[in-house]
C-alpha cells in the first residue's frame, strides 16, 4: 500500500515506522509492549499448552479404550484428568481467547494503536507463561494436581492430598489469576478509552461488546476462586481450617465459592467464541447482522445472568428445594440471551449469501455444535434429571459439546480467519475444509457415544472399568473418534504452519472484511493505523467514502499523531476526542517483575519464607524501577 | 481537535491544571482504577460472605472458649482511618488545581494517621493472637484472614502514599503524576469503605 501511495503520505507513513519501531531480535520480543507481538506471544504459547492438555486427552482415551487397562496407572490418570481440565481452560481456552485474539485484534477493531496499558499487557503474558510452567513442574516432577480441575475439599485438603500437587495448582492459579484480571481490566479500559474518535459505543463491532462482556466477568469472577484458594493454601500451609469441618469449618464452602467463579467461566470461555461468530459471519455472508442491539444486549446479559446460575453445580450435595428450584430457574432464563443469538446468526446466515469457506464452516460447525450442547445443558437445569446423571458420561458429553464444540471451533475458525492479516499469507482452502471435517466427524465420535454411556451409568472420572458393564464398544468408539479429532487438529496446525512459509500472498483484504483491521496492510505495520480512522458504523470496513477521507487525511497531514508514541484517547460513550496519549514503548521491567512474582509463589510452595520474603522486596524494586520514568520521558 | 490536549506534555502544575479543566473524561488510568477496586471489593465481599456462610452453620460462635471481640478499639482505630479520607479529599482536589504544596502537607497528614492506625492494628493483631489463633477454629481462621487482608491493603496504600509524596517533593506535578494522586484518592475511599465493613463483620459478636 506504502509503495503506491502518495509522496507525502509515504513520508508520514515512514515517520511513524520509525517512531514505533521496537528493538529487533529476542530481546525485542521479550521488552516488547506492542499488542500485536503480545498476541503473537499469547498464541504460541497458548497452542502449546493446546498440545499439552491435548496429549493428555489422548493418554486418557487411551488407558480407556478397553476394560482394565493398564497404560496409565490410578495415580496417574487422575494428575492426567486434573491437567487436562485445568490446563485447556486455565492455560489454553481464556488465554488463546482473550490473549491472543483479544489482544491482536480489539485495537485494530476499535482503530486505536495500542492497548490502554502497554505494559500491564505485556505482564498479564509474562505472568501467564510462569504460572504455566509453574503448574506444570509439578506434573513433571511427578506432583501433579490430582483432585480434578474443580479440586473439591476434602479430597484436596492436606489430609487426602498429603503431597505438593494441590499446591502447585492453587497458588498457580492464584499466580494466573492476577495475569487475567490484569488483562480484563485492559480490555475494558481500552474499549471505554481508547476507541477512535467518532465511533460511538454503538458503532462497535459486536466482536468487542463479546469481549467487554467477558472482561466484566473476569473482574467480578475471579475474586471468589482467588479466595478460596487462599483459604485453601492457608488450610493446607499454615493449618487454619476454613474447610475443617471438625474445626467449624465446611466443606461446601468451597463448592460454593468455586462455582461462583466456576459458573461465570463458562460464559467467559464460549463469549469470545460468540464475538468471533459475529466477525466471520457478516464478511462469508455478505449482510450486517441481523438484530445487532439485541445480540449486543444478549452478550451482556449472558455474562451477567451467569452469575446467578452457580448453585446448578450442586443439585446433588443436598441443598434445600427452594434454592435449588431458584438456580434452575435461572438456568434456564440464560437460555433466552443465548437462543437470541442464535437465531439472529443463523438468520443472518440464511438471508445472505454464503460462501462456504473454511472459516464459515467453522462457525457453522460451531452453531450445530452449541445447540446439541446447549439443548443437554437445558435438562441439567431440570433437578431430577441432574441428581440421576451427576458425575456421568452425560455431563462430560454436554461440556465437551460446549467448550470444545462451542468455545473452541469459532477459535479455529477464528485462526483462518485471521490468518492472512497476522501473516499476509493465505492458508490453504481445500487443507482447511479437510481438516474442518475431520475435526466435526472426530469430535461427534468422540463425545456423542458419552451421552449414552452417561444414561447408562458410567462414572466419570473413573481410571477403568470392567469388561462385564457393557461399555467396552463405545468406549472403543470414543478413543478412535478422538485420534481422529487430534487428526483434523494436526491438519489445522499442518495448514497454517506450511502457509507461513509457502502460502500466497493474501493482500489487505482477502475475504471483504466488515471491520478495521481490514483497512490497514497485512501484516499491520507497527503503529496500526497511520491516521485516526473516520467511523459512521461497526461495520467501518465497508463505509467506502470513510476509507477514502482516511487517505485524504493522511496525504493532508490532518489526525495523524506522529509527534510521538501516540494514540487518541475518548469520551466513554459517545466516543469524543478527549486527550492525545504518549503511549509507553518497550520494557524490560513486565517480565522481570513476572520472574519476581514467580519466585514469591515458588517459595511460599516451598514454605521458604524468608525467600519468599527476599523475593517480594524484588517485586518492590522492580515495580520502583517501572514507575521511576514516566511515559513522556521515554 | 482544537480542544485536544497532548495531556503528557503538561509537566508543571499549571498546564497540569488545564489538562484537568479540559478533560471530558476520565483519564484511562482512573477507570483502570475504578476496576481493580471493584474487583477487590468483590475480593472483601467473598470473604466477608464467607465468615457469615461459617457463622450460620456454627452452634456457637466464636466458638466456646474464644473471647468475643472487644468493641472499643477497633471502632475507635476505624474511626481514625475513615477521617483520613477528609485531608486526601482536599490534597486531591488542591492537586488538581495544581497547588502541589498544599497537595503535598495535606496527603502527607492523611498518611501519618494512616501510618499509626496500621501500627496500632498490628500490635492489635498481636495481642489477640495470644488470646487465640488461626489454628484454633474456623472462627479464627476468618476473623484473621479477614484482618490480615484488610492491613495488607493499608500497608499498599500507604506505599502509594509514599511512593506519590516523593514524586510530588519538590513541587513538580505532571499528567502522569496526578493521575496517580487521584487514584490515591479513590484506593483510601475503597479501603476506608472496606474497613467500615470489615469492622463490623469482625465485631458481629459482640454487637
Amino acid at each position: 500500500m506504502e509503495a503506491t501511495a502518495p509522496p507525502a503520505s509515504r513520508t508520514r507513513t515512514e515517520r511513524l515506522e520509525r517512531i514505533w519501531k521496537e528493538p529487533s531480535g529476542v530481546l525485542g520480543w521479550i521488552t516488547t509492549t506492542d499488542h500485536k507481538r503480545i498476541g503473537i506471544l499469547y498464541f504460541f504459547t497458548a497452542m502449546t499448552f493446546f498440545a499439552a492438555g491435548g496429549i493428555e486427552a489422548l493418554l486418557i482415551r487411551t488407558q480407556l479404550i478397553g476394560p482394565n487397562n493398564t497404560v496409565l496407572s490410578p495415580a496417574e490418570f487422575n494428575q492426567l484428568m486434573t491437567m487436562h481440565g485445568a490446563t485447556m481452560i486455565f492455560f489454553f481456552v481464556i488465554p488463546l481467547s482473550t490473549g491472543a485474539f483479544g489482544n491482536y485484534l480489539l485495537p485494530l477493531m476499535i482503530g486505536a494503536r495500542d492497548m490502554a496499558f502497554p505494559r500491564l499487557n505485556a505482564l498479564s503474558y509474562w505472568i501467564f507463561l510462569c504460572s504455566g510452567i509453574f503448574v506444570y513442574v509439578g506434573l513433571l516432577t511427578g506432583n501433579g494436581p490430582s483432585a480434578g480441575w474443580f479440586d473439591y475439599v476434602p479430597l484436596a485438603s492436606k489430609t487426602f492430598s498429603p503431597g505438593p500437587g494441590i499446591d502447585f495448582y492453587a497458588l498457580g492459579l492464584i499466580f494466573n489469576g492476577i495475569s487475567t484480571l490484569a488483562a480484563a481490566i485492559n480490555f475494558i479500559v481500552t474499549i471505554f478509552k481508547l476507541r477512535a474518535p467518532g465511533m460511538s459505543i454503538n458503532r462497535m463491532p459486536l466482536f468487542c461488546f463479546a469481549f467487554l462482556a467477558v472482561s466484566f466477568a473476569l473482574v467480578f469472577a475471579l475474586p471468589p476462586l482467588t479466595v478460596a484458594l487462599f483459604f485453601l493454601e492457608l488450610d493446607r500451609l499454615l493449618g487454619f481450617h476454613f474447610y475443617d469441618i471438625f474445626r467449624g469449618g465446611d466443606t461446601i464452602l468451597w463448592q460454593n465459592l468455586f462455582w461462583i467463579f466456576g459458573h461465570p467461566e463458562v460464559y467467559i470461555i464460549i463469549l469470545p467464541a460468540f464475538g468471533i461468530a459475529t466477525s466471520i459471519i457478516p464478511t462469508f455472508v455478505r449482510r450486517r447482522m441481523v438484530a445487532f442491539p439485541l445480540v449486543a444486549l444478549a452478550e451482556i446479559l449472558v455474562a451477567l445472568i451467569g452469575f446467578g446460575v452457580w448453585a446448578h453445580h450442586m443439585f446433588a450435595i443436598g441443598i434445600s428445594t427452594i434454592t435449588a428450584i431458584y438456580f434452575a430457574g435461572a438456568s434456564l432464563i440464560i437460555v433466552i440471551p443465548s437462543a437470541i443469538q442464535l437465531f439472529a446468526w443463523i438468520t443472518t446466515i440464511v438471508t445472505g449469501m454464503p460462501r462456504f469457506k473454511t472459516p464459515l464452516l467453522w462457525i457453522i460447525g460451531f452453531i450445530v455444535l452449541f445447540v446439541m450442547g446447549g439443548l443437554s445443558g437445558v435438562m441439567f437445569a431440570a433437578i431430577p434429571f441432574d441428581q440421576q446423571l451427576t458425575d456421568t458420561y452425560f455431563v462430560v458429553a454436554h461440556f465437551h459439546y460446549v467448550i470444545f464444540g462451542a468455545a473452541v471451533f469459532p477459535l479455529l475458525g477464528g485462526m483462518y480467519y485471521w490468518f492472512p492479516k497476522v501473516t499476509g499469507k493465505m492458508y490453504y482452502e481445500r487443507w482447511g475444509q479437510a481438516s474442518f471435517w475431520l475435526t466435526f466427524i472426530g469430535m461427534n465420535i468422540t463425545f456423542f457415544p458419552m451421552h449414552i454411556l452417561g444414561l447408562d451409568g458410567m462414572p466419570r472420572r473413573n481410571y477403568t472399568y470392567s469388561p462385564d458393564l457393557g461399555w467396552t464398544g463405545l468406549n472403543l468408539i470414543e478413543t478412535l473418534g478422538s485420534y481422529l479429532l487430534a487428526m483434523g487438529l494436526v491438519v489445522v496446525a499442518v495448514n497454517l504452519i506450511v502457509s507461513i512459509f509457502r502460502g500466497e500472498p493474501a493482500g489487505d483484504d482477502p475475504f471483504g472484511g466488515d471491520t478495521l483491521e481490514w483497512s490497514i496492510s497485512s501484516p499491520p505495520p507497527a503503529y496500526n493505523f497511520a491516521v485516526l480512522p473516520t467511523v459512521s458504523s461497526p461495520y467501518a470496513n465497508w463505509d467506502e467514502e470513510d476509507r477514502k477521507l482516511d487517505k485524504e487525511k493522511l496525504e493532508q497531514g490532518i489526525e495523524v499523531l506522529d509527534q510521538g508514541h501516540e494514540t487518541a484517547a475518548s469520551t466513554v460513550v459517545d466516543g469524543e476526542w478527549d486527550e492525545i496519549l504518549e503511549m509507553p514503548s518497550s520494557s524490560p521491567w513486565p517480565p522481570l517483575l513476572a520472574i519476581a512474582l514467580a519466585g514469591i509463589f515458588a517459595m511460599v510452595l516451598l514454605k521458604l519464607w524468608l525467600a519468599a520474603a527476599f523475593f517480594a522486596v524484588l517485586v518492590g524494586l522492580v515495580l520502583v524501577a517501572w514507575h521511576g520514568g514516566e511515559p513522556q520521558e521515554a | 481537535m482544537s480542544d485536544v490536549t497532548r495531556s503528557m506534555e503538561a509537566t508543571a502544575p499549571d498546564p497540569t491544571a488545564t489538562v484537568e479543566r479540559m478533560r471530558r473524561s476520565m483519564p484511562s488510568g482512573w477507570v483502570g482504577a475504578i476496576l481493580l477496586v471493584a474487583s477487590e471489593a468483590c475480593l472483601f465481599g467473598s470473604l466477608i460472605a464467607s465468615y457469615f456462610y461459617l457463622r450460620f452453620d456454627a452452634s456457637s460462635w466464636p466458638p466456646d472458649g474464644t473471647p468475643a471481640p472487644s468493641v472499643v478499639l477497633p471502632l475507635a482505630f476505624t474511626a481514625m482511618l475513615v477521617a483520613t479520607c477528609v485531608p486526601i479529599y482536599l490534597g486531591v482536589r488542591a492537586a488538581r488545581v495544581g497547588a502541589v504544596r498544599t497537595a503535598w502537607w495535606l496527603i502527607f497528614l492523611a498518611t501519618g494517621v494512616q501510618a499509626t492506625y496500621l501500627g496500632l492494628q498490628i500490635w492489635l493483631f498481636v495481642e489477640e493472637l495470644a488470646k487465640f489463633t488461626p489454628r484454633s477454629s474456623a472462627y479464627g481462621s476468618n476473623y484473621y484472614a479477614l484482618l490480615g487482608v484488610h492491613h495488607t491493603h493499608v500497608a499498599v496504600g500507604l506505599a502509594l502514599g509514599l511512593w506519590v509524596l516523593a514524586k510530588l517533593f519538590g513541587g513538580r506535578l505532571t499528567n502522569y503524576r496526578l493521575n496517580a494522586v487521584r487514584i490515591l484518592g479513590l484506593y483510601w475511599y475503597f479501603v476506608s469503605a472496606m474497613a467500615i465493613l470489615v469492622v463490623i463483620t469482625q465485631l458481629w459478636p459482640s454487637l
